[in-house]
């Protein structure tokens, strides 16, 4: 009887470590760029740029696809079914709310969770078994400033950009619906114009910090983590589905409060 | 002035049966053989304050660098040189942006600067036509001489090198043994050098002023 509900209580302390250490890892990361040399901030500056192209500009045409499909199946049943009981208007608050605020920064965030953070994981995973990080550390390089500050800064700037052009891409796609199945380009603009406001703008922006802070630190931290080689592969798809409850989880929150 | 290197009982195993203490006196070449279960790889990072299970007390400077904060170790690790095994060269980076990348965190000199001394560096660890190779493009000898050239950036007084001379000839490991001893003193050499190895060639080993090996648990000197 004692035994399942001592690996229950094993269990959970172990989870509740994890979470204090992960917390600890993002405030000693943002600790790391505040004390960053000038000389630093130039070699962090130059990674965080290399880390953007691979993170931003390399996801830009799987954000473009995905975007464009999705919005433009939504609006096309959309228009369809609303126009039967005359409710088009609702197109507008179903691309502002469904796609603008809640589905694109969350497609957007798994997307590069799964395709940045792997990469994150597995790059950092292997510089952990290669010895580099010791190395670093013992020629007074502090890992947290070269490896995991422009990761994690990359990952902000990139998932913000990203969402924002999910959003648009998505409106565009969703003009074309619209105008397939019969509706003017002036009224599709009305109608989603008109729910639009600038909070959703701010709102989906603060998203993007949120989640790209997540991408940044989680796959940071669970690649430092590896000690051996088949460490890798582990630490890898740990960072990710971490990633992924931790997107649902704040996107969640951020109905909760912020919404 | 303290020795630049002090070990006090300092356990390397888990079972408790190698236990070392030991000091390494300014400008001179000290050398500790032993097999690998024997934990004598761990030495070097213990006295940077890397590793820090060991039961016993590594004095770097006469400073405990693990007890110093995570910011001030960083600093502090910059007055000692340091080759862990294996080189731990940063693969994505090529030989001088490695050499050159503590130079960038740690020091206050201009980009151009910076590539200068690197410039000089190279040449002296004959690497000025390797500069632009990744270590992955570099031969054994390549990889080896830079992760030296990184380890004398900042010019230390003192030298850690972890199995330093694997995978490579008599003829260069000496001639990167002098390197890291950095010319010789009055008091002997400029620079006072810390190895640890599995085994060296007796050729190698006459080299050192002070010789020990691992045998028994117990770190016994070698004549």
């Amino acid at each position: 009887m004692i035994g399942p509900i001592a690996a229950l209580g094993r269990g959970v302390a172990r989870r509740v470590t994890r979470t204090g250490a992960l917390a600890r890892f993002f405030v000693r990361t943002v600790g790391a760029g505040v004390t960053l040399s000038p000389g630093g901030r130039r070699v962090v500056r130059r990674v965080m740029v290399n880390q953007v192209w691979f993170t931003a500009l390399q996801a830009v045409p799987i954000i473009i696809v995905l975007a464009g499909i999705l919005s433009f199946l939504v609006i096309s049943q959309t228009v369809r079914e609303l126009g039967r009981v005359n409710a088009t208007d609702m197109i507008g608050t179903l691309m502002v709310v469904a796609i603008v605020r809640e589905l694109g920064p969350m497609l957007t965030a798994i997307v590069v969770a799964g395709r940045s953070g792997t990469a994150i994981a597995a790059e950092l995973g292997t510089n952990s078994v290669m010895g580099e990080i010791r190395a670093l550390e013992g020629t007074g390089i502090d890992p947290l400033q070269y490896l995991v500050l422009p990761r994690f800064v990359a990952a902000i700037v990139s998932v913000a950009g990203l969402i924002l052009l999910f959003d648009c891409v998505a409106v565009v796609a969703g003009l074309a619906a619209a105008v397939m199945n019969g509706m003017s380009s002036a009224r599709y603009f009305d109608i989603v114009l008109r729910s639009l406001s600038l909070s959703d703008v701010w709102l989906t922006l603060a998203k993007g910090v949120v989640f790209g802070t997540v991408i940044g630190v989680v796959p940071s931290f669970h690649g430092l983590g590896v000690r051996r080689a088949t460490g890798v592969p582990i630490a890898s798809s740990e960072a990710v589905i971490v990633s992924i409850i931790l997107i649902f989880i704040f996107s969640a929150l951020f109905v909760a409060v912020v919404q | 002035m303290s020795a630049p290197l002090a070990f006090a009982d300092v356990v390397l195993d888990g079972s408790r049966t190698t236990t070392v203490a030991l000091t390494v006196p300014s400008h001179r070449a000290v050398l500790v053989v032993g097999e690998a279960a024997t934990g004598i790889d761990r030495l070097g990072a213990i006295a940077l304050g890397l590793d820090t299970d060991h039961g016993g007390e590594a004095l770097l400077f006469g400073e405990r660098v693990a007890a110093l904060s995570r910011r001030a170790a960083l600093a502090f690790r910059r007055q000692a040189g340091y080759v862990p095994e294996g080189d731990g060269l940063l693969q994505n980076l090529s030989l001088a942006e490695n050499i050159a990348l503590p130079l960038r965190f740690g020091s206050p000199l201009t980009p151009r600067e910076i590539q200068g001394r690197v410039r000089v560096i190279l040449g002296a660890f004959r690497l000025a036509g390797a500069g632009e190779l990744r270590p992955s493009e570099a031969d054994d000898e390549q990889r080896r001489r830079a992760a030296f050239a990184r380890a004398m950036v900042f010019d230390p007084s003192l030298v850690i090198l972890d199995q330093p001379f694997d995978g490579i000839g008599i003829g260069a490991a000496a001639e990167l043994l002098d390197l890291a001893r950095g010319g010789e003193t009055a008091d002997g050499a400029r620079r006072a050098v810390f190895v640890t190895a599995k085994a060296l060639p007796d050729r190698l080993r006459s080299r050192f002023e002070e010789r020990y090996r691992v045998t028994g648990g117990k770190l016994r000197a070698e004549s």
